[in-house]
């Protein structure tokens, strides 16, 4: 087989060689299923956002501003009594609060790993996932602010934690890695936002000008005038609200030139970013003397772990997605596989991080560090341990089989399983270490109050109410790369289902 | 070895491509093993007349020489794993290479062998890994039989576990070396496609062990050296630091190799981009870990696990030792110009430019095997005075030759793998792919 090396052979040795070059056949799964063209996806996307709100979403929505609706009581609850409201007291003086925040900004790693990192590593397969997984990521930090904001007690002094001295010139405690959260979380959610917006500029062009295009054409006639005006009102407002955030995008050449040169640079710059938030987070334990807490390993684990619960979310959120709006071509089983494996892998690397703990709490030698891991698989949190242990070891080693992979059912139901272990885990760290720790006497038992359970309830309320808004306003997939991996943008590509060019399509995703 | 099969039925072509590529390139395989050999009977005789002598520095120089050729080989293997768990296309081309690295297994095996018998026929088995030896005195007075952080540790650290555990150790590198290169290699001939999935689920599966694997080493062979210290994150740092190490010989491979004979620009700039930029994220990423193992020790200034660190600092009278400028020099010129030098685009394809950059990764990833290896806390001559003396930085003679002599063994090996099957994966399903990589 001829291959298309630039240069022709250097030598007779070498013309042999390449002779003897004849790869085994392999069908690779296209990126878009079903031989979709162009136009079919850019329908596909922008119908969701210009067609009539559908029933399920408005049940949908009630539903989550219901659920939001229970944050706002217990937040309420909360400022209007002071923070003895929540199930905090000695010895456990960390509990749901900080469990929750990590919870949340965990969940929205996944988002920027898909944007940044696989673009980075040139993964073609994240286009059709990374603008939801990216507003995940921007609602999910929503939700994870909350804990630490009304967690200071008073919350209308929370711009104390900026490095700005307060009336009496205290300044905060630059030595803390609470401190650093500040820094890392608010660094953290203003470039998801941007690049998550910058991402979109393309579309939103693409939205404006068939919002144009509607309106030069006119209203259907059938309709009554009054409808008439209605319509036109409304595709009016699309027109500009759409064009003045798409920043006068044109689609030329040197504006997706910029664009690229841009997403690469985002996407460099929020990679170390991404990475470096769950590291601190993780600093707010490993840097203290607590056993249990206090382990070097503590930064990459977490982290992982950040990656686990968010692509269990992104699984959550798309595979119910995918079912209503008929993406079926879009999001193939080769992008789920792709999830399950990215799962099953972070999972691993999270037992990992377990087992190396418990062995070097032995190894160690330390007697509390030992009773620490100790207790926490066999004292009175055990159960909480073992179904942390369960969802997040044992429940990812399903995804081994392809049976599993390819049942979109299960896989939705230990996507949540995966994020309900990873909810333990944090759970776990923060409560076993603080309630027995080095003083017997102290020793106590965490519970919840109805307004932290209030509170965390509610959250899940206010990220569908942000995520349902995504829904219905912004396009849910970047059209434009979208049609950069399938094989009609190929350069080199000769038709459908052929290997080499589906993997040069493969290798062209991403930045170029 | 797995190759012999492969030697004496490779067919026509293959047996073509061997000699067309010892005909275009000089044939170094003679002078490999004979520095090779040189180098392991003078580091050899170090050894052991250190050993009688009670010196344990060339025990020190065999373990740094094998630590640094084996890194490159165990990082070699997580490639190849990695390539083939994440379906990567545009490594195939440079796969082959992996796959002789990955025959190395057996001949290190055979070179730790020194290291075991020791506590066998000296009579003091602990002169390299200190708590083999139950009599030794340890700093802080007492003995290693005495000591409460021994005993409680002792159902681990003890001779017979430890052989196990090296058994087990070489026994996965080595079987996954041998599996994955005859899937390989008889993909080569037969072109069938149930080696290259059986190559994926063994990469699969064996990552785990692996993972174990290379943890175990580095707990056993460098953590154990001063068995007071523990650190979750140290199997880690040996993953990144051997990824470094690998990363940068196949660098150096592709490039020395496509500038002459068979291979002659089959590996061409994308190829070289793409692998600098993993070089660039594992200098990274080593940081990473590196960083937070050193803050959060630090950080929490528990004298349990600071030692560790302060031994690679100071002298126990406070005044900056040796190992300060070591580890200053990890910091600087083993993250940082790495770091700066590959944010540069030219910088990770002109051949000559990575070619810089990967010896100067693989020189203080050396020294990093040194960091983790060498220091030490010796007891002062009179057990009754406080205080200890710490182990310094030096290169010994013999430190070169076990370096050039374990290295001179394994290029040996390596290139006699080279001769015995195709220099490219012929009939992989990607390997038109991947000579057609571009940017």
């Amino acid at each position: 087989m001829a291959t298309t090396t630039s240069n022709l052979p250097t030598c007779p040795a070498q013309a042999e060689l390449l002779d003897q070059i004849r790869p085994a056949e392999h069908k690779e799964t296209p990126l878009v299923g079903n031989k979709r063209d162009f136009p079919w996806v850019t329908e596909k996307i922008c119908t969701i956002v210009e067609s009539r709100v559908p029933t399920w979403w408005w049940v949908a929505f009630a539903m989550a501003l219901f659920t939001a609706s229970f944050t706002g009581v217990g937040l309420v609850w909360l400022v209007s009594t002071g923070v003895g409201v929540w199930g905090l007291a000695n010895p456990v003086n960390w509990g749901w609060a900080i469990v929750n925040f990590v919870f949340w900004i965990g969940i929205g790693h996944a988002g920027t790993l898909i944007s940044a990192i696989l673009c980075l590593l040139k993964q073609g397969w994240r286009t059709s996932i990374n603008r939801a997984a990216e507003a995940m990521t921007i609602f999910a930090v929503v939700c994870a602010g909350i804990f630490p904001l009304f967690h200071v007690g008073r919350v209308w002094f929370a711009w104390w934690l900026f490095p700005i001295p307060n009336s009496n010139a205290i300044w905060p405690q630059f030595r803390s890695p609470l401190e650093w959260d500040v820094f890392a979380v608010s660094t953290y959610g203003t470039v998801s936002a941007l690049f998550w917006y910058m991402g979109m500029i393309p579309d939103l062009g693409t939205l404006r000008d068939r919002a144009t295009l509607v309106l030069r054409r006119g209203m259907d006639e059938t309709l009554t005038p009054l409808q008439r005006k209605v319509q036109t009102a409304i595709w009016t407002l699309r027109k500009y609200g759409y064009g003045i955030f798409a920043m006068g995008w044109r689609n030329a050449g040197n504006h997706w030139r910029n664009y690229e040169m841009a997403y690469l640079l985002l996407a460099g710059l929020s990679t170390p970013l991404v990475l470096s938030v769950h590291t601190i987070v993780s600093f707010d334990f490993a840097v203290s003397i607590i056993p249990g807490w206090h382990t070097t390993i503590f930064p990459p684990y977490f982290v992982a772990g950040a990656i686990f619960s968010g692509f269990g979310m992104v699984l959550t959120l798309m595979l119910p997605l995918r079912a209503l709006y008929g993406f079926h071509d879009l999001i193939t089983q080769r992008h789920i596989d792709n999830m399950c494996k990215i799962c099953l892998g972070t999972g691993c690397i999270v037992g990992y991080a377990y087992i190396m703990e418990f062995f070097i709490a032995w190894y160690g030698a330390n007697p509390f560090e030992e009773f620490a891991f100790i207790n926490r698989a066999f004292g009175q949190y055990a159960w909480a341990y073992w179904i942390m242990f369960s969802c997040n070891v044992f429940v990812p080693q399903l995804f081994w089989f392809k049976a599993v992979r390819r049942n979109a059912a299960m896989v939705w139901i230990m996507s949540i399983l995966i994020n309900v272990g990873m909810w333990f885990e944090r759970f776990v760290i923060t409560v076993t270490s603080l309630a027995n720790d080095f003083l017997p006497t102290s020793w106590g038992y965490y519970s919840p109050t109805i307004v932290d359970i209030f509170t965390f309830f509610g959250t899940f309320g206010l990220f569908s109410v942000l995520f349902l808004l995504f829904l219905k306003v912004l396009p849910i997939m970047p059209m434009g790369e979208v049609k950069f991996v399938m094989p009609q943008a190929d350069p080199h590509g000769h038709g459908f289902g052929d290997t080499a060019q589906g993997a040069n399509s493969e290798m062209k995703g991403g930045a170029h | 070895m797995s190759t012999h099969a492969q030697a004496n039925s490779s067919d026509a072509s293959i047996a073509f491509a061997q000699t067309a590529s010892v005909r275009a390139s000089r044939d170094y395989t003679m002078p490999a093993l004979i520095v090779g050999l040189v180098g392991t009977a003078i580091a050899l005789l170090g050894f052991f007349t250190g050993m009688s002598a009670g010196d344990s520095r060339p025990l020190f120089s065999w373990l740094i020489g094998l630590s640094f050729w084996l890194s490159i080989a165990i990082g070699m293997l997580f490639m190849t794993l990695i390539f083939y768990i994440f379906h990567a296309k545009w490594p195939t081309v440079l796969r082959r290479q992996l796959e002789h690295g990955i025959g190395l297994f057996p001949l290190l095996a055979v070179l730790f062998v020194p290291l075991l018998i020791v506590p066998f026929i000296h009579d003091d088995p602990g002169i390299l890994w200190k708590w083999m030896n139950a009599e030794r005195y340890i700093v802080g007075g007492g003995s290693v039989a005495t000591d409460p952080l021994f005993l409680h540790k002792s159902a681990y650290l003890n001779i017979p576990f430890f052989i196990g555990r090296v058994i087990f150790i070489f026994a996965v590198f080595a079987i996954l070396g041998y599996v994955l290169r005859r899937l390989s290699f008889q993909m080569d001939k037969t072109g069938d496609m149930a080696n290259f999935h059986r190559a994926r689920i063994f990469s699969a599966i064996g990552i785990f062990f692996c993972a174990a694997a290379v943890t175990m080493a580095a707990i056993d062979w460098f953590k154990a050296l001063e068995y007071h210290w523990f650190s979750t994150m140290y199997g880690v740092w040996f993953f990144a630091a051997s990824m470094r190490a690998a990363l940068s010989v196949t660098l150096i491979l592709i490039v020395v190799l496509a500038s002459r004979g068979v291979l002659k620009g089959l590996f061409n700039q994308a190829h070289r981009y793409d692998l600098a930029c993993l070089m660039f994220a594992f200098t990274v990423f080593w940081a990473y870990i590196s960083f937070s193992q050193y803050f959060l020790i630090y950080n929490a200034n528990i004298p349990e696990v600071t030692f560790w660190y302060n031994i690679r600092e100071k002298n126990f009278d406070g005044s900056l030792n040796s190992w300060w400028w070591i580890s200053l020099s990890l910091i600087f010129l083993h993250f940082l110009v790495p770091f700066l030098y590959l944010l540069f685009y030219k910088n990770k394809v002109t051949a000559k430019r990575t070619l810089f950059i990967a010896a100067w990764i693989l020189l203080f990833h050396l020294l990093d095997i040194y960091f983790n290896i060498l220091p030490g806390k010796l007891p002062l001559e009179n057990p009754a005075e406080l205080g200890y003396v710490v182990r310094q930085f030096s290169i010994t003679f013999y430190d070169i030759a076990a370096l050039a002599g374990i290295g001179g063994l394994c290029i040996w090996s390596y290139l006699r793998s080279m001769k015995r099957v195709a220099p490219l994966p012929i009939r992989d399903p990607n390997i038109s792919a991947s000579l057609a990589h571009h940017e």
